[in-house]
């Protein structure tokens, strides 16, 4: 087993005035479960692409375990590979497909067969050994795949986008399946994925990427509580955090922000914060991520500093919860998570208490948190 | 052998339970003869249930018997072709610039002359790939490793032709074809013998791309009898691949059959192009939302037909309806309508070519 190491890493491809992937850093522990997060063409697969050895690294140094790999080949640097199209050999059945990359190299024919029909009880897929790939079905040559894979006992596995070729239900199983199969084999996983539920119920930690940049490299937990920037915000959560722009001013020894439908004072701490960064009098951006507001009568009574009013344009009941999508406040629709019970109609005004403990500010110009920086 | 014996010569098959009605041995291999009805049997090759029989009605010595026995064992047990790897390297070399000179010749539908050594393996039905490698590293791999990993992943009975710098051309028989079914001895009804080529070769790309080394292109073609039609099925697998990599970047295994369109257009001037997506100007910016992307892919892919695209898409067909018809108000154009739907179809395509200047 082995971490993997990225020392300024950069890709950039022949003809482009801009580098695809930057100063990429970042150490991932032995055993880790990395998952590198982004929208489509943020450099996320480029990265895993440059560690699997399909792409060239055009500056920097990949350390897998001690080993300097940027000229090392594919099929050298101890990895294994499961993509989103995960093509099996269709003229072979499910074992000789779990087989083939250990015959290659050339395997005694008693190992083969102690590793195949071990990945196999693992998968639970022993009853499908001689079938033909045809003859199976989606979510059964995923994990064929991911069979073949597993065979290697690899120091590294790479992984790009293998749920997204599934139906949604398939892929919420087969996720935990993976957790629960890279737990056990306790090898280091680099997994990337677009969507960001994958990335915070699989990964230990997760790079968020855009425009070829790391944006944040946190644990789900620190990623989700402590966004260092206005992209990670938006990214990391579903429904997204909410921002509103307004300006901050100072009342009676109170900050307050002010927008549209919002007049709400900021605690404290933050506020001191505020000032001693010189944010008073300035318009900036406030986050509030929607189950950090509130409807039920005991926090509105608690709160009456961060009480806000709105009116229900459309109510998405989902029966443990709600989304409100709110008019009145701000430029854009602002979505609650509220109580799947809650009595609330389409067109009700209604008061809302914002959660000021846990709200986020960033700065306009920069976009990066102000209360993380 | 028929000169030498100045005997008519037969090849045939036969099962395995048929020879040992015969008399023949029961657990027959090559070299096993026997005499059935005045005529001598010989097996030059023994496979699970089946057997290759040589058959004639020559009056044969014991001394001959026991050669022609002797001749068919070292023949089975010598790999296809029976040159050794630099020699059947050198052979294929040899092959490949004839069919590169053919090619730039223009000759097409030139057949293989036969003084070419590897000419008596080309006469079966083969399945024509074309590989192109993407390596990062910069030595030219060897043709002996490929063709090792080539022979493990189709059959013994391959052939590695190399082309220019980092091109090869593989030919494997077209027996895979029925290995691909899912129960031994179903025959592929002609329907399906695209999907298993596609399967093939989308297997292929994963292998190299695995286990050899290195990112590649794949081509695939239709079966061909090789002595008659190489140079034809090199030159349209060259052109396929030119054509996937142009107009669908990110896509590493192409099939002629899905590339009628993209040749059409790559042969339109350039001036009638832009003149094209001038008159379109606007619409195109849509191309730039990769969702409206994915649903068109899907819903031409699909062939217009919605419930089968939602389901590809896994969302509901009302989801599908909805941005179907937020391109019909945002870009005038109603994909459901066969005329609009050719028009988005080439703007796609353009698009994309016209993208990356």
């Amino acid at each position: 087993m082995a971490g993997v190491r990225l020392e300024h890493v950069y890709k950039k491809y022949p003809g482009s005035d801009k580098a695809s992937v930057t100063d990429f850093n970042l150490d991932i522990q032995d055993k880790e479960f990395l998952v590198l997060v982004g929208p489509s063409g943020c450099g996320k697969s480029t990265t895993l692409r440059m560690i699997a050895g399909l792409e060239e690294i055009s500056e920097g140094k990949l350390y897998i375990g001690d080993r300097v790999v940027n000229d090392v080949a594919p099929k050298d640097r101890d990895i294994a590979m499961v993509f989103q199209s995960y093509a099996l050999y269709p003229h072979m059945n499910v074992y000789q497909n779990m087989a083939f990359g250990l015959k290659l190299r050339k395997f005694r024919k008693d190992e083969i067969d102690r590793r195949v029909r071990e990945a196999a009880r693992t998968l639970e897929i022993e009853h499908l050994l001689e079938r033909k790939p045809k003859a199976l079905s989606g979510g059964q040559r995923q994990r064929v795949a991911l069979g073949r894979a597993i065979v290697r006992e690899p120091q590294v596995f790479l992984m790009d986008e293998p749920l997204s070729n599934l139906d949604a239900k398939l892929r919420t199983q087969m996720r935990a399946n993976i957790s629960k199969l890279m737990k056990r084999l306790e090898t280091t996983c680099i997994y990337v994925t677009h969507d960001q539920t994958e990335a915070m119920t699989m990964g230990d930690r997760i790079v968020v990427m855009k425009d070829g940049f790391i944006q944040q490299a946190a644990t789900p937990d620190e990623l989700y509580n402590h966004p260092v920037n206005l992209f990670v915000a938006g990214f990391i959560g579903a429904p997204a955090m909410n921002f509103i722009t307004g300006q901050l001013t100072e009342e009676g020894g109170a900050v307050r922000f002010k927008a549209t439908g919002f007049n709400v004072v900021v605690p404290a701490g933050k506020a001191q914060l505020l000032r001693d960064k010189g944010y008073i009098g300035r318009e900036m951006i406030i986050g509030i991520r929607p189950e950090d507001l509130h409807e039920e009568p005991v926090f509105i009574e608690a709160s009456p500093n961060s009480v806000i009013s709105a009116s229900i344009e459309v109510s998405e009941n989902l029966g443990h919860e709600m989304f409100l999508y709110l008019n009145g406040l701000g430029k854009d629709n602002v979505i609650a998570r509220v109580d799947g019970r809650s009595q609330l109609q389409e067109g009700q005004n209604i008061k809302l208490a914002v959660d000021m403990n846990k709200i986020h500010l960033f700065d306009k110009d920069t976009e990066l948190n102000i209360l993380e920086a | 052998m028929q000169q030498l014996m100045n005997a008519p010569v037969e090849l045939d098959t036969m099962t395995k339970a048929q020879w040992i009605e015969s008399g023949g041995a029961k657990l027959p291999e090559a070299g096993d003869q026997l005499q059935l009805n005045g005529r001598f049997l010989l097996v030059t090759k023994a496979d699970n249930h089946q057997l290759q029989i040589l058959r004639t009605q020559a009056e044969l010595t014991q001394l001959e018997k026991e050669l022609l026995g002797w001749l068919a064992k070292q023949g089975s047990m010598m790999k296809p072709g029976s040159a050794s790897a630099s020699e059947l390297e050198r052979q294929a070399r040899r092959l490949g610039e004839w069919l590169q000179q053919s090619i730039d010749a223009g000759e097409w539908r030139a057949e293989i002359p036969e003084r070419f050594e590897l000419h008596h393996r080309l006469f079966d039905g083969m399945i024509p790939f074309l590989l192109m490698s993407e390596q990062a590293e910069n030595r030219e791999p060897s043709y002996g490793e490929l063709e090792k990993v080539l022979r493990s992943y189709l059959s013994d009975d391959m052939l590695l032709i190399p082309l220019r710098e980092r091109e090869w051309l593989i030919l494997g028989t077209d027996r895979l074809l029925a290995e691909v079914e899912t129960n031994e001895g179903d025959m592929i009804e002609r329907g399906e013998t695209k999907e298993a080529l596609v399967s093939l070769a989308t297997g292929l790309h994963q292998m190299i791309t695995e286990e050899w080394g290195g990112d590649c292109h794949v081509a695939v073609g239709e079966p061909i009898i090789p002595t008659e039609s190489l140079a034809y099925a090199v030159a349209t697998l060259r052109e396929t691949v030119y054509l996937g990599r142009k107009f669908h970047v990110g896509m590493h295994v192409h099939m002629p059959w899905l590339v009628h369109l993209e040749r059409l257009l790559s042969g339109i001037p350039e001036p009638v192009r832009s003149r094209f997506m001038d008159e379109m100007s606007g619409r195109q910016d849509l191309f730039t939302d990769p969702e409206t992307v994915s649903t068109l892919d899907a819903f031409f892919a699909m062939d217009c037909n919605v419930s089968e695209t939602a389901k590809r898409l896994f969302i509901h067909r009302n989801t599908l309806l909805y941005r179907l018809d937020k391109l019909k108000q945002e870009a005038g154009l109603d994909v459901r309508s066969f005329n609009d739907a050719i028009l988005v179809r080439l703007l796609m395509l353009l698009y994309k070519v016209t993208k990356r200047k």
